[in-house]
């Protein structure tokens, strides 16, 4: 048993890490067929792992149902949406529209979900200005600094602004384009380098608390 | 002379109007080697006029005068050295021809690539695949390394590759030739045999996975020092917090909320989440703080439901341990972020972490936080999201210290070791930076072309 | 608590009404200002623009309708000029929840330009696997999409004439909200099966994306509703981002302003604290 819960996964993951990091140097089609199968694969998994998904939401939220925890209402609209939905999409053969007629399914997704879900981003403009409002203070050189560039940058990017400021759009861009390019690539760099020291380590079994286990 | 020569000559140039109608009418008569010299004795002129220029050429040729007289300028002759092989480094279905630069690649000129069935003798069957300037298609234009070049920097280099109009099928062998046009006059290079077939290296990323391995050694040999001596690790402030956010969550009776990111457990980013939620789990399990996991990902679920398990066994507290502590909600990035929103004003959690990639939905998850008075800690490589987290949170952790995370939170030899193996890996992409903006600025302010050597070979070798 | 300070902590919802205000007030009454174009979104126009007719350019609209407002002029800006240019668009998401969507879009560009489904266009529709299916696409289309979004084969479709592989697109547009968009085009799709690449974002990820433009991984970005405005006053038909525009601008200068006065009052305070402590 230990050995189907420890060392089996770690050899599994060392054999195909090392297959697919040399997958990548190998232009072959047999190589490039691999990698065909092994994505499929993943889709396979990926599509069974949500049958998981699915079996936690329930039973999470059919506890609170039981218990009458707090909230235990907004868990019976999850039920009723959950399975309101599943249902026209399976009447509907999972189309939203049928030669341009909307089915029930497209009126949920029409109706329902595209206006809940620009609410939720529109509400990333407002958050924006609270946070900037709260948060954005020049407590230090550094972060005066910051303030600056994005105060030519929020400008460059509008036309009231190019218009009140000429050369912001002009600044803004060299911002854009020079500091702000380079600071992300000094990030990537380290970013890059971070993830394939933690893939080594993962391949070659040195990094397995991922796994869920301890020490040996 | 020249002129002369080129007038004698001239008569059996085809015009590249009349050979392509001859072509496509199957009228077309190719060149033959042999007869380009002997081209202006068939001449429709006058039987006096033409003896007259035989005798002339019959003079320049013992004079040895031919070769300078042939290539004289103005003259169009036929594509040289023309070599047609298999790509190569390549997955198959793909030929590749170079030829020499002409004398005459003017902009005016142009380039034919002709290919057809094996064993075609007549350039009149083969298909015109592609035409371009005989200026451009030079093997320095190409993107690969010098040591995977087939030709000359100046010589021509075109790929044919299936689609468009092209099948190319492994192992069969198919005729190639090059012809060049200019005005009204063509000439085709000699038709050459090649068959595609499929490569089990590519060498022009030969770079790339030395690089990796060097860089593998680094790290692997930093990990082995580590566990000789200690290694020094800069104070990382966000992660000094944890211990008094899950401190504080304790103090209020109010649970720890912890989100894993966006991607799945393929991501290095999610895998160095699991990692900390690990080493944060094992804290609230000895402080007996209620732990809050919701997921975007099933697969990330089960993780770290395991990883959250041996968290508790190892803080010898595995009753407290709460299958559903790990929880999934959704995929959708949305509908997310608007249950998270709820959990955390419903429960009111004391301490938020944040820690993987996030996109859109970092600010709204985080403002809502802080709206609540927790106490937040994110930690991404989402650069894009930064100034959402900084501007929000009460410690981030930038970029790489995502992944310095674990190894601070569990000073153990093997993760120090990666990252002293990580800092040796900066430090030598900084030196290649620093040496080559050195030789640039060189090489402009002294005007030397030496600089740019060293800088084609840093370009071509990273 | 001085004034100062009251203004620090206002609630939040007086700023919620100032953003709102800014944003409905243009909507209502739009100004139109000049709209300068960028390097950026000129470079997916150029390179659109310069393509022969009955070129194939593969456009992957990964965004659900949340992004909406930023992507979807984006895509309809694009889509009516590869019409105008008669080229054969293969479009196509990553993204399960804006597969709706995306079809809408399609069919209504399409229409108003009169281009033929299955002729001059195809939506292939979501499947799922995220990158995995950019790998597929580039070992075969047709095994990665065996059907479109309708059900009809693709196999036989005149628009998908020559075109096997995303090795056989002239071109491909990623616009994309988040993961999978258009890093992951350039990493699983470009690097791999070398063809032309150009991206759109929303306009808080753009910033992000702009290493790949320098290093010319992607050869133009459209940014957020910016960008959008720009592609449609480079088209010559101007829409919903140019309208948007002037919300936009409004809000900035909102924002603006209300950073500066959040530092006015903070500095005020700051200086308070610094007497009282002098005098104590």
């Amino acid at each position: 048993m230990i050995f189907l819960r420890r060392q089996m996964p770690l050899l599994i993951t060392m054999i195909t890490g090392l297959i697919f990091a040399g997958q990548y140097y190998v232009p072959h089609p047999a190589s490039e067929q691999l990698l065909t199968s092994a994505t499929k694969w993943l889709q396979i998994i990926g599509g069974f792992a949500l049958v998981l998904g699915v079996t936690s939401l329930f039973q999470v939220h059919a506890a609170k149902i039981r218990r009458k925890e707090a909230g235990w209402g907004y868990s019976m609209v999850l039920y009723a949406g959950m399975l309101g939905t599943m249902a026209v999409g399976w009447w509907a053969n999972g189309k939203e529209s049928v030669e341009g007629v909307s089915t029930a399914f497209g009126w949920v997704y029409n109706f329902m979900m595209v206006p809940l879900q620009g609410t939720m981003f529109a509400i990333l403009a407002f958050f924006i200005a609270s946070a900037a409002y709260r948060s954005f203070r020049a407590r230090s050189r550094e972060a005066a600094v910051l303030l600056i560039a994005a105060v030519i940058v929020m400008m460059g990017r509008v036309p009231l602004g190019e218009y009140l400021v000429p050369i912001s759009g002009d600044i803004s861009q060299w911002i854009l384009n020079v500091l702000n390019a380079s600071v992300r690539r000094a990030i990537l760099i380290g970013v890059s380098l971070g993830a394939v020291a933690l893939s080594f380590k993962i391949i070659f079994g040195v990094e397995r608390s991922y796994l869920g286990g301890g020490k040996e | 002379m020249r002129s002369l020569a080129a007038a004698l000559l001239a008569e059996r140039r085809v015009s590249a109007r009349r050979g392509w109608e001859g072509e496509n009418r199957e009228l077309f008569e190719h060149p033959v080697e042999m007869n380009v010299v002997m081209g202006p004795m068939i001449s429709n002129r006058g039987r006096r006029w033409d003896l007259f220029r035989l005798v002339i050429f019959i003079y320049a040729c013992l004079a040895g005068l031919v070769p300078s007289l042939g290539w004289a300028e103005g003259m169009l002759l036929r594509p040289a050295n023309v070599q047609a092989f298999d790509t190569p480094n390549d997955g198959g279905e793909s030929l590749t021809v170079n030829w020499a630069p002409g004398p005459l690649d003017s902009p005016d000129a142009r380039y034919q690539v002709l290919l057809g069935d094996a064993g075609a003798t007549d350039a009149a069957s083969l298909k015109v695949i592609a035409e371009f300037p005989a200026q451009t298609r030079l093997v320095k234009d190409l993107k690969g390394p010098w040591w995977t070049r087939t030709a000359e920097r100046n010589w021509h280099q075109f790929v044919i590759r299936n689609g468009k109009g092209v099948a190319l099928k492994d192992g069969t062998a198919y005729t190639v030739t090059v012809a060049v046009l200019k005005g009204e006059e063509r000439m085709v290079g000699p038709l050459l045999q090649a068959a595609p077939t499929p490569n089990w290296f590519n060498w022009n990323l030969v770079n790339n996975l030395v690089l990796t391995l060097i860089f593998g050694g680094v790290v692997f040999f930093s990990i082995a020092q580590a566990k000789r001596r200690d290694i020094f690790l800069r104070r990382i402030p966000g992660l000094d917090a944890v211990d008094e956010a899950i401190g504080r969550a304790t103090e209020l009776g109010k649970p720890i909320l912890y989100l894993t990111g966006a991607h799945d457990m393929s991501d290095p980013s999610t895998i160095a989440a699991a990692v900390i939620l690990g080493r944060v789990a094992k804290k609230t399990a000895a402080y007996e703080t209620e732990l809050l996991v919701p997921h975007r990902d099933p697969i990330t679920m089960a993780v770290c439901q395991e990883i959250t398990k041996q968290a508790y066994l190892e803080a010898g507290k595995p009753d407290l341990f709460k299958e559903d502590s790990n929880f999934f909600i959704t995929s959708d990035q949305f509908s997310y972020t608007a249950a998270v929103d709820g959990i955390m004003l419903r429960k009111q959690p004391a301490a938020n972490f944040f820690m993987g990639s996030y996109f859109a939905e970092a600010l709204l998850l985080t403002e809502t936080g802080a709206s609540t008075g927790a106490i937040q800690i994110a930690g991404t490589d989402s650069d894009h999201q930064l100034p959402f987290f900084v501007t929000t949170c009460d410690y981030t952790l930038i970029g790489e210290e995502l992944y310095a995370a674990s190894a601070y939170l569990s000073r153990e030899p093997v993760q120090l070791g990666t990252l002293r193996g990580q800092d040796i890996g900066k430090a030598m992409i900084l030196s290649v930076i620093a040496i080559g903006i050195l030789l640039a600025t060189l090489g402009v302010a002294t005007q030397a072309a030496w600089p740019q050597y060293f800088l084609d070979f840093f370009k071509d070798v990273k | 608590m001085s004034f100062a300070e009251r203004m620090l902590k206002i609630d939040r919802r007086i700023i919620f009404v100032v953003i709102a205000l800014c944003t409905l007030l243009p909507l209502l009454y739009p100004v139109g200002l000049p709209i300068k174009i960028s390097q950026e979104v000129r470079g997916v126009y150029d390179h659109i623009e310069s393509l022969p007719e009955r070129s194939v350019i593969l456009l992957s609209l990964d965004f659900d309708p949340a992004s909406k407002p930023e992507l979807y002029p984006q895509a309809v800006a694009i889509l009516r000029h590869a019409f105008k240019k008669n080229l054969r668009v293969v479009a196509m998401t990553l993204w399960v929840s804006g597969t709706g969507m995306a079809d809408e879009l399609l069919t209504k560009v399409a229409n108003e330009s009169g281009k033929q489904r299955g002729a001059d266009y195809v939506f292939l529709g979501w499947s799922p696997g995220g990158t995995a299916v950019i790998i597929n696409m580039g070992q075969d289309l047709y095994n990665a999409f065996p059907s479109d979004y309708g059900s009809k084969p693709t196999k036989g479709q005149p628009v998908l004439e020559g075109v096997n592989s995303l090795k056989d697109v002239t071109y491909a547009v990623s616009l994309g909200a988040g993961n999978p968009g258009v890093e992951a085009w350039y990493v699983f799709g470009k690097d791999k099966y070398k063809f032309e690449l150009g991206g759109g974002c929303t306009g808080v990820m753009a910033p992000g994306l702009y290493p790949l433009l320098r290093s010319g991984q992607i050869n133009g970005l459209i940014g957020g509703l910016r960008g959008a405005a720009e592609y449609e006053s480079l088209i010559g038909q101007k829409g919903r981002a140019v309208a948007g525009m002037d919300a936009q601008s409004a809000t900035h200068v909102a924002i603006i302003v209300l950073v500066a006065l959040c530092n006015m009052f903070y500095f005020t305070l700051r200086r308070q604290a610094r007497q009282q402590g002098s005098q104590s």
